[in-house]
């Protein structure tokens, strides 16, 4: 197999024009304190896939997919250079309310809010940036994002029981169906099944595939098991660098630097 | 060895007796006070029978009377401290717990723990200077307002304090929404610190029901009008207990007793509540 070039790795190129990229970053560089974390990462994430971003612990993926939503900037210490775009827009010149209603977030531990039921907790995002009107509409939308989060027939009949009652893999998806909710037109998923068991695990993974016809979905995952059977391309960080991005078929099985086969094969991480 | 073994062996018996002597000789002056309130408060409640809690007082060494208008002096001063001081209170913890690091943030924690220690009767005098010289008179309000700035800095510490300890997923998860920091704040926060938040208010509301100090130069007392509109003085148990028990007639030391009784039953019947609820304030 050829090894494909960096300048024709539309992955990497700059100013790509005719491709309308989902997330596209510039020279991103976030520092926590004198902490450099992530160091000149130019990365373009088109539409409608799944996009891992794969790398071991502390190599600065989680926070590189919180500065997406400009999440980072809850953290005082947190600081970023470059730029972010998303659909070709740069997220530093919205209100970053409105830059969160457009890319939504799933986290590694499952946070449905426990003092909530179920209806409150998909309804409560739609309710306060009041995207639907009636109690009708809010009522179909629940149904519908608990659909898609296939989550319905479990709790269909407890839609007024508190979050906290579910299940782990259950509350996971209870998240992703709160995120769906608002349509957002992108999902970050921040090692969403590092927490779950393997049957929960599957099923989580299986709505992402469904999701992505969708919308675009980037996961973090210390897991290149989970990169392979999830996503469609994936970018291999390590120490804050992006060492390789492409696709996934591609990276597993010719991977072009060293270091990502020895991630890979299990040799580091 | 052997006698070694025997030796620490004693030794921790020993330390154990020690232990438990000093607990009771700690816990016994409680009982001591709880039950001679109980003996001499208890024949007095019974002696006066209903009248005792509706009635006005007695005149000097004739008969008991009651104590009606401490009683409602001391809801209506509880409950307009409440209405002063908790929503000021809950929105300074708010805004401790949501800017811990900027310069007023840390000001306020800091100021609100020299607060909680604030001799009371200094707020006391400072309410009397604020309130009571220029009105003239001892007032209702001038005594909730010095009660609602001592029960400030406990509801204010329970608040940033309950929701410093909401895990942070919760507030990411929030803001990954879409939502505000308002919104963040009082709809999700606000809900998850419930418990806490109650716990402080419940704290702040028995710790003014008993106080004396801050009322001495503020509320001014009236033991035989229940009430007469904010701006006149008005009365309340502790500082009936304190005016009666320096007067030389006995019947006016009983009625300082039952007052008493019924001051700590009050306190009790607000402080059992919030110790068992406090076992559920977790997240």
């Amino acid at each position: 197999m050829m090894i494909a070039k960096e300048e024709n790795n539309i992955f990497l190129k700059q100013s790509n024009l005719k491709q309308n990229y989902a997330i596209s970053t510039e020279k991103l560089n976030i520092y926590y304190g004198d902490h450099h974390v992530i160091k000149d990462v130019s990365l373009n994430i088109p539409e409608k896939v799944v996009f891992a971003i794969m790398g071991p612990s502390g190599c600065g993926k989680s926070t590189m997919l919180r500065a997406f939503n400009r999440l980072l900037e809850l953290n005082e210490k947190a600081k970023v250079k470059g730029d972010i775009k998303v659909f070709g827009k740069s997220i530093y010149k919205m209100n970053p309310i409105k830059v969160r209603r457009i890319v939504g977030m799933v986290f590694q531990h499952p946070n449905p809010f426990p003092h909530m039921s179920i209806r409150d907790n998909v309804a409560l995002g739609l309710k306060l940036n009041k995207l639907v009107k009636s109690k009708k509409e809010i009522n179909e939308r629940v149904e519908w994002a608990l659909k898609k989060a296939a989550l319905w027939e479990e709790v269909k009949n407890k839609l007024d029981e508190p979050a906290s009652a579910l299940s782990g893999g259950q509350q996971q998806r209870l998240c992703i169906a709160r995120v769906v909710a608002m349509k957002p037109k992108v999902i970050l998923m921040d090692e969403p099944t590092s927490n779950l068991d393997p049957i929960s695990t599957k099923k989580i993974e299986e709505l992402i595939d469904e999701l992505k016809r969708e919308v675009t979905i980037v996961i973090v995952t210390h897991s290149p098991a989970q990169a392979a059977r999830v996503s469609d391309y994936v970018a291999f960080l390590y120490l804050g660098k992006l060492i390789e991005v492409g696709s996934t078929v591609d990276m597993f099985e010719n991977p072009k630097e060293k270091l990502t086969e020895e991630y890979l094969t299990g040799r580091m991480g | 060895m052997s006698d070694n073994l025997n030796i620490r062996i004693l030794k921790e018996k020993l330390f154990l007796i020690c232990i438990g002597i000093l607990t009771i000789a700690t816990v016994f002056p409680l009982f001591h006070i709880m039950y001679s309130i109980i003996a001499n408060g208890l024949p007095v409640l019974i002696k006066g029978g209903w009248s005792f809690l509706t009635g006005t007082l007695a005149p000097p060494g004739d008969g008991l009377g009651g104590i009606g208008p401490a009683i409602v002096g001391t809801f209506i001063l509880t409950a307009l401290a409440s209405l002063i001081g908790l929503p000021v209170a809950v929105l300074t913890g708010i805004y401790a717990a949501e800017y811990p690091n900027s310069l007023i943030g840390r000001a306020t924690r800091t100021l609100l723990m020299i607060m909680m220690e604030f001799p009371t009767i200094l707020v006391g005098l400072f309410v009397m200077n604020l309130v009571v010289l220029p009105m003239g008179s001892y007032s209702a309000i001038a005594g909730a307002l010095s009660l609602a700035i001592i029960m400030m800095p406990y509801v204010a510490v329970y608040t940033d304090e309950a929701l410093k300890s909401i895990p942070p997923k919760y507030r990411e998860g929030a803001f990954a929404l879409g939502l505000t920091r308002a919104k963040v704040v009082f709809k999700v926060l606000i809900g998850l610190a419930r418990k806490g938040i109650m716990t402080g208010v419940l704290i702040g509301i028995a710790k003014v029901a008993g106080e004396t100090a801050p009322l001495l130069f503020t509320a001014g007392g009236a033991s035989r009008v229940y009430f007469d509109g904010l701006n006149r003085p008005i009365g309340a148990i502790p500082l009936l207990i304190y005016n009666l028990v320096q007067q030389p007639y006995t019947n006016y030391h009983e009625i300082a007793w039952g007052a008493s009784l019924l001051l700590m039953i009050i306190f009790l019947g607000l402080f059992l509540p919030i110790r068992l609820s406090l076992k559920e304030v977790k997240l």
